[in-house]
């Protein structure tokens, strides 16, 4: 579980840009789409959804069943392990 | 104020003016299910033009509507040295060059038809076509143009399909612009022209009183519409201040209305704001489809269309309330004296325009 | 009467801020030419390295005459500053990075998506800068002093105070960035008319 949620920090830095953060930076339950968190907004979280089928084989068809699953990298590691049950 | 005319339309919809707004007063659609067009292969509602084979749609559709405006106007205008053509376009003939979208269809166009100035490409997202008209009543006033051509035109490719899919913003049904169930875009095609002059003598048809517009942005958000609609509001307000009109005097609003959740909430708050909710409004992408840097004109020439028959055009796909303030849609066709019509625009970017048309 | 009252150049190697050079590619680096410079404003603003290379030249460019003109983010009204930029391949470098993510990667990419049309640059420095002024971008065959000209002159007429115009042209590699403010009343800055625009532009 431990290695998934470094692997999704390194993924997501790497996807979205993130070039001023290190995995480090991005602390298990800190929440993703926060200001107070990562700052993350609305393409980022369609760019989640186009790494979760690249990395994961997992295929998103609602975004809105991504809002819940995009809260923190707990969540998103979380949901990840679920689907690919 | 300058004068516009000569409105044409090439769409799914028919091959001039008169079939477009035929079809649209029989309030028929031009959307329709085409199979395997998504990126999974999937069927999709799309507005598109069948009968048309050519690799080269874009500058076919130029050529084709540019032709077609020839026969509503003195022809001799079209090659004169104080006529300026202006393109309204996002994508262009992508498909035929990725990494230069307009110059081949434009060189195409300029030996064609002998146009004697090199024609402007205004590429502002989904306000492009409002843009364009505004840019071209501007040149007229500054007296560097005599006349200008306006030519909105965008075809579906699957550049622009599979965007708008990663983006889960194409309806899985036509779409239903203000309406409860609103759910996305359906894509749309065409090509649509107008003519602004500084004299009325060069139209062969009455033409109408074109004045001012003017844009804002939003300073929000890249794709995001603005939760406060704050640069559409800006640019309807400036656009009637500048041309001393009040809200009172607009008898119709020719609005965006995308069908996506957020743009026509956006409009919603903007139009309340503006205190226009109660004007008769609609939104004519259920019958286009969002044809983007075609839109603004398309939707400017029905327009034209609606003050010279004074007939308000119902807003396809409507059925229910679907924003927080609630507007007037127009929910069937319907007589009615229009002598001054608004039009809106917004796109990516958080850009917003606006411009107003008067009968003589 | 109207002024040009600063100008950016960025071209592959150097950036040059009103006619002198203020930095220079260090290829040393890893951090990329656009990265470099962005480091060298020393701002806190990470959406930079969200955006495509066509809006991080206009961002970049637009910082730069804000340094050079501090007063521009004070001295008017925030719908008085038109934004009048062009360029000849669209937004084209995007583009094809946005066919290759669903032709080569097989998944279209949103945040590639958006950046494809080449206003978005508009939308950044006006987010940047809470202006809420007209926006055009045009494409041209090739840069056209008379089209800053007299579209300029016509943003001004229409009420805008000051227009912040550029030619970025950005495709595969090639950087030829020109941003330059023109200003009403100035005093200060050279007379915006066709022979002091070409100078200036220096192609």
């Amino acid at each position: 579980m431990d290695t998934l949620k470094e692997d999704l920090k390194k993924h997501i830095i790497e996807q979205l840009n993130l070039e001023d953060i290190q995995v480090a930076d991005i602390a298990d339950d800190a929440l993703l789409f926060s200001t107070e968190g990562i700052g993350l907004d609305s393409i980022d979280a369609l760019e989640l959804i186009v790494l979760l089928e690249k990395f994961y084989g997992i295929q998103v068809t609602n975004p809105e069943e991504g809002k819940e699953a995009f809260l923190t990298i707990n969540t998103m590691a979380d949901y990840i392990e679920k689907k690919r049950k | 104020m300058t004068y516009i005319g000569a409105e044409e339309i090439v769409s799914p919809l028919g091959q001039s003016i008169r079939e477009n707004f035929q079809s649209v007063c029989e309030n028929r659609s031009g959307i329709s299910l085409v199979p395997h067009a998504g990126f999974n292969q999937e069927a999709i509602h799309l507005s598109k033009i069948t009968d048309l084979s050519s690799s080269n749609k874009f500058e076919t559709l130029l050529i084709d509507t540019l032709s077609k405006v020839a026969k509503r106007i003195d022809p001799a205008r079209i090659t004169s040295k104080k006529t300026l053509v202006i393109v309204s376009s996002t994508k262009g003939g992508l498909d035929r060059n990725i990494k230069d979208p307009f110059a081949p269809s434009l060189t195409s166009l300029v030996k064609h038809f002998g146009l004697a100035n090199e024609p402007l490409v205004v590429s502002n997202a989904c306000i492009s076509g409002v843009l364009a008209i505004n840019a071209a009543n501007n040149f007229i006033k500054a007296g560097l143009y005599d006349h200008v051509i306006v030519l909105g035109c965008d075809v579906i490719s699957d550049f622009v399909l599979f965007g708008f899919q990663s983006l889960f913003a194409v309806s899985a049904t036509p779409c239903t612009p203000f309406d409860l169930n609103r759910s996305g875009i359906s894509l749309g095609e065409g090509c649509a022209a107008v003519v602004v002059s500084n004299t009325p003598e060069i139209f062969k048809n009455k033409p109408l009183g074109l004045y001012s517009g003017t844009s804002a942005n939003d300073a929000n958000h890249i794709s995001g519409p603005s939760r406060t609609g704050e640069g559409l509001y800006r640019s309807v307000k400036r656009t009637l201040e500048l041309n001393k009109m009040s809200f009172g005097e607009i008898d119709f609003i020719s609005a965006h209305g995308t069908a996506t959740v957020f743009n026509d909430e956006m409009e919603a708050i903007a139009f309340d704001r503006l205190n226009m909710a109660d004007i008769p409004i609609n939104s004519l992408k259920g019958y286009f489809g969002h044809t983007l840097g075609a839109a603004g004109v398309i939707e400017t020439a029905i327009s034209m269309q609606m003050m010279r028959h004074n007939m308000l055009i119902k807003s396809l796909g409507y059925s229910e309330t679907g924003t927080s303030k609630s507007l007037n849609i127009t929910t069937g066709n319907k007589s009615s004296e229009l002598n001054t019509i608004l039009k809106t625009a917004s796109g990516f970017g958080g850009c917003n325009a606006s411009l107003v048309f008067r009968k003589l | 009467m109207s002024f040009i009252t600063a100008c950016c150049h960025i071209n592959e190697e150097s950036c040059v801020l009103n006619g002198d050079v203020i930095a220079q590619k260090n290829t040393e680096s890893g951090d990329s030419w656009f990265k470099q410079l962005y480091k060298g404003l020393t701002l806190e603003y990470p959406k930079f390295y969200k955006m495509d290379m066509l809006s991080q030249a206009g961002f970049i460019g637009s910082e730069l005459i804000k340094k050079s003109n501090p007063a521009l983010s004070t001295r008017y009204q925030d719908d008085e500053i038109g934004l009048l930029f062009a360029n000849q391949e669209s937004s084209a470098d995007t583009d094809i990075r946005f066919m290759e993510s669903y032709v080569d990667k097989k998944s279209p990419s949103p945040s590639l998506f958006v950046y494809t049309l080449p206003n978005i640059v508009l939308g950044e420095i006006a987010i940047r800068n809470k202006w809420f002024g007209e926006n055009m971008f045009a494409v041209l065959p090739k840069f056209a002093p008379e089209f800053f000209l007299q579209y300029g002159e016509i943003m001004m007429v229409a009420g805008a105070k000051a227009v912040l115009m550029g030619w970025l042209g950005i495709l595969e590699g090639k950087i030829e960035v020109f941003v330059f403010l023109v200003e009403e009343n100035s005093a200060t800055g050279m007379q915006l008319n066709r022979e002091n625009l070409i100078t200036c532009a220096g192609f």
